[in-house]
């Protein structure tokens, strides 16, 4: 098992290296001027010549990618041409909102997809009238249910809101919804709850279709088992069949796909955040991207980058400990 | 074991009817079946696959398929417990305190994410009686193997631990539905002498369920033959084995098989299926391939009579009806009974007639001089084996290298037929493969003839494209030759027609075949443009024994019509001697011995070919 996770381990890290280097490559063969984001579109010619020398543009392609990766090992990504601040200070304001919308509707999925698949491999009675909703808002672009989500439930219904994080203070964590539980600020927490829901479960649907078909058909084949038969055969009930015997079995397919669908989840993020005003870095990375502000993607983009790879390590780590044949 | 009737039987059906829905279509699996089943008696359960002789197993645990809309009738009393109304609890403690079972194929049978002591503790409560029982199944070194998870262990091993778990809480009835078809012969000695240790040791009841009667034979008391979920025959083992008088046992008896089925002659085969559902479910299920079927057998079901009462008044003759007939006439266990319209005399006279078995013609005689077909000079391949630690043991590097062929030489003629014989993992499939050029060589060399080679595989179903009708998979091999359509079509049909399947076959898809139809198409396809060498890797071995004549009988066909060269890989040793010119034994990537089919057969050298003879299931020579 030591083995199997340092190997993970170095594999995680030579594709986060990859993709660092491709990120900075695209930077570099991009023909937008950063220093006009930098100084503005009226900077005279000596203004930019000195700033693309502060800057460091002006030295050999190898010579910036050192730089960057030494940098990047330093935690210093720069300072953002737009904002002007340094990057890993933007990070730190708009990265926990997205982890909290990205960690919750990653949850609602998950235990959606869960529901999806248990009713459908069991057959239960009726949930089809779940499932068939849930299958048709699957098939919608999220912007679409986005929009339709802000129509009914703001415009008509005037139950959720449809913009921003809430009122409440952000804590230690970051977390809103941690963190006025945590202060002891029910208002707070109800309302961020509130805010929380409705971009939540837009990004959720799609993923958690995803998981939960292909959860279903796993814990179909499983069932048919002849060891689940075995099982059956000892005169055990049918929970402890499917507690012991079932579900350890099916999660292979559904781990790998959730991890797949949580990298997934954080690059839709962007679209979702900028029609709900959510304070996250999609919008930061939607603001950077028009004004060609190099650092700030790079960053957004390594950052997302690694959550995936990530994940998946995770993943990978996960499903050897479901199943031992893998863990060779 | 002597079996006594005073005491409850440790199960009984009676009138057990049952019929279950696939794909919307309702059938019959089980057509009204007596059988009881003494304490301390083993029952072999014997029929071709699609006789409902698994479905019968399951109907015994109360564990039917609720996918498939059961439909039960009659009755299955378990231990004193009604196991068709009985409540989910009342059924589940039958199976947890009354029964035991050990399904066919071990390695799936177990699950594969759960260390084996724990599935075994399952089953008997504590994991202190779990390594007794272990032990008491002749694992060694229970304690080790009690953290070990299935994949870890051999597949003798994995049916010794599904029979822990069969013995765990000390069961009245054991039910192993084909618990030995899955592993090699050798092993399956092993697994039937355990079964037989089991009932000794326990006094537990045992249903072996198998399609092969040899198998029955070597530990059955009684031996019941069902056929299209009714029982044809049954009686004690002996009796049924070598005075059978259901025309389907003598059949199946002479379809069988063995080290002493004739060489020189086409093998027996039952009549294949020809009629209908609805016609079969009329009359005597097997009319439609029986060869001594009369009009009766046509039109009325027999029913199951004791063998002195049915054979006396002959065809037409009035037959007392089951039901006037007191219960333990019908039932008694000591009992021989029979479900025929014709005589006794009338079947028993027509075992020894031996006129549809018809003389070969003689082999293609390998040409002296010519090139040999196949040559295999020092072939050795390994393949790179990654370990877990468990295996390893402490200090061995990570990746092991498994040698699979270990410089094997070999030389075939043109027209000759060679068996290569041998266990699981003992190279005889890798070495086809490589010949076939489907696996590389890690050294040495191996030279065809010009044709090359074509395979056909174990697995029929698997081996064809399951989206391509039978016409588009026997084209492919013409595309090259660019023929043009109707020159295509023509030899499409003479193909079809040479396998014996009609032409219509050409528009279905696989699927729609049964398992024989499948592998006679997977052999048009390998013969369509003859190849030099056929290589035929366990081309059989899913197959039940009457349809493996038939399929063992068109190779040998094609093989002097084409003149081909055959090499047959097979684990079963009757086959291989019947097969081949000459046989090779291989074991763990050796040959440890080549000779002709008779020498090796007759006069084995190497220790390993008299054990894989010594382990042959053998009825002996009666029918």
């Amino acid at each position: 098992m030591t083995r199997f996770l340092l190997r993970r381990l170095g594999s995680a890290v030579v594709l986060i290296l990859i993709l660092s280097a491709v990120i900075f490559l695209l930077q570099s063969v991009s023909t937008a001027d950063p220093v006009k984001a930098y100084l503005g579109a009226n900077a005279s010619p000596a203004a930019v010549a000195a700033a693309r020398q502060s800057l460091g543009l002006d030295d050999p392609l190898p010579v910036r990618y050192v730089d960057f990766l030494t940098n990047l090992v330093q935690g210093d990504l720069g300072v953002s041409y737009r904002t002007h601040r340094p990057v890993v200070t933007d990070l730190q304001a708009f990265l926990p909102a997205t982890m909290e919308l990205v960690l919750w509707s990653f949850v609602i999925a998950v235990l959606l997809g869960g529901l999806f698949a248990v009713s459908g491999a069991l057959r239960w009675r009726g949930s089809s009238i779940f499932r068939g909703p849930l299958l048709v808002l699957a098939t919608a672009p999220p912007f679409l249910l986005a929009l339709g989500g802000i129509v009914l439930f703001y415009a008509q219904l005037h139950i959720l809101p449809a913009n921003g994080r809430g009122p409440g203070e952000t804590g230690p964590t970051g977390f809103l919804l941690i963190d006025t539980l945590v202060a002891g600020d029910p208002a707070g927490f109800a309302s961020a709850a509130q805010h929380l829901l409705l971009p939540a479960v837009v990004l959720a649907i799609a993923p958690a279709i995803a998981i939960g078909r292909i959860m279903r058909s796993s814990l179909t084949n499983t069932l048919g088992a002849d060891y689940v038969r075995t099982a059956e055969s000892k005169g055990l009930t049918p929970f402890r069949v499917l507690g012991r015997h079932v579900v350890r079995n099916s999660l292979g397919p559904g781990l790998s796909m959730a991890g797949l669908q949580l990298g997934f989840m954080f690059a839709g993020v962007v679209v979702v955040e900028q029609i709900f005003s959510w304070p996250g870095i999609g919008n930061y990375l939607a603001a950077s991207i028009p004004t060609s502000d190099f650092p700030a993607i790079a960053a957004v983009t390594l950052v997302l980058g690694t959550i995936y790879i990530v994940a998946n390590a995770l993943v990978d780590v996960l499903q050897a400990v479901a199943d031992p044949r893998l863990s060779a | 074991m002597a079996t006594s009737t005073d005491a409850p039987p440790a199960a009984s059906l009676s009138g057990l009817t049952l019929s279950l829905e696939r794909d919307g279509v309702r059938s019959d699996v089980l057509r009204g079946i007596d059988l009881e089943i003494a304490r301390g008696e083993i029952v072999g359960l014997v029929g071709e696959s699609g006789s409902g002789k698994s479905v019968l197993a399951l109907a015994l645990m109360g564990l039917l398929p609720h996918r498939s809309h059961p439909e039960v009738g009659g009755a299955i009393r378990v231990a004193g417990v009604d196991m068709v109304h009985g409540r989910a609890e009342e059924l589940r403690a039958v199976r947890r305190n009354e029964l035991g079972v050990i399904f066919q194929d071990p390695m799936t049978s177990l699950n594969p994410t759960m260390r084996i002591g724990d599935q075994v503790t399952e089953a008997s409560g504590t994991s202190e009686e779990s390594l007794r029982l272990l032990t008491a199944v002749g694992i060694a070194d229970a304690e080790l193997r009690f953290r070990v998870y299935p994949h870890e262990l051999s597949g003798g091993l994995r049916q010794r631990v599904m029979a822990a778990i069969a013995v765990a809480g000390r069961p009245s009835l054991i039910i192993a539905d084909e618990p030995t078809t899955a592993l090699d012969v050798t092993v399956q000695a092993q697994v039937l002498d355990l079964l037989r240790e089991l009932r000794d040791e326990f006094g537990c009841s045992v249903v072996l369920i198998t399609h092969d009667l040899a198998v029955a034979g070597q530990i059955a008391d009684r031996i019941a033959v069902l056929y299209a979920g009714r029982i044809a025959e049954v009686g004690p083992t002996g009796e049924v084995l070598h005075a059978p008088t259901h025309p389907y046992t003598v059949g199946l008896l002479r379809s069988r098989l063995s080290l002493g089925t004739p060489r020189d002659q086409e093998l027996r085969t039952l009549r294949p299926e020809t009629g209908t559902p609805a016609e079969r479910m009329l009359g005597c299920a097997y009319h439609t391939r029986c060869p001594l079927a009369v009009e009766r057998c046509r039109v009325e079901q027999p029913p199951l009579l004791d063998i002195a009462l049915a054979s006396a008044p002959g065809i037409g003759g009035e037959v007392a009806l089951t039901a006037d007939l007191p219960t333990d006439e019908r039932l008694g266990p000591a009992d021989h009974d029979r479900a025929c319209w014709r005589t006794v005399d009338d079947v028993q006279g027509f075992i020894h007639d031996t006129a549809n078995a018809a003389p070969l013609t003689s082999r293609v005689a390998p040409g002296p001089g010519r090139e040999p077909a196949v040559r295999v000079t020092d072939l050795t391949v390994t393949f790179a084996l990654r370990q877990n630690r468990r295996q390893r043991g402490a200090g061995s590097s990570a990746a092991r290298e498994v040698r699979a062929l270990r410089g094997l030489n070999l030389t075939v003629e043109p027209g000759e037929a060679v068996s290569i014989v041998g266990e699981s993992g003992s190279g005889k499939s890798t070495l086809l493969r490589v010949i076939g050029g489907l696996t590389p060589a890690t050294s040495g060399s191996v030279a065809l003839a010009a044709g090359g080679a074509q395979m056909v595989f174990q697995d029929a179903g698997s081996s064809l494209t399951p989206w391509l009708t039978v016409g588009e998979l026997l084209g492919e091999r013409l595309a090259p030759l660019g023929l043009g359509r109707t020159e295509n079509r023509a030899r499409i049909d003479r193909a079809l027609t040479s396998i014996g399947l009609p032409l219509s076959v050409a528009r279905v898809r696989p699927a729609e075949l049964s398992g024989g139809q499948r592998q006679r198409v997977a052999l048009a396809r390998a013969t369509m443009i003859p190849p030099a060498v056929l290589l035929c890797d366990e081309p059989t071995s899913a197959l039940d024994a009457s349809l493996a004549a038939s399929v063992l009988n068109l190779i040998r066909e094609m093989r002097r019509e084409l003149e081909m060269t055959v090499l047959f890989v097979t684990h079963d040793l009757s086959v291989a001697r019947l097969m081949g010119d000459r046989i090779v034994v291989m074991t763990q990537g050796e040959i440890v011995e080549v000779g002709t089919s008779a020498d090796v057969i007759e006069r084995p050298e190497h220790p390993y070919t008299r054990r894989l003879l010594a382990s042959v299931p053998e009825i002996g020579a009666t029918v």
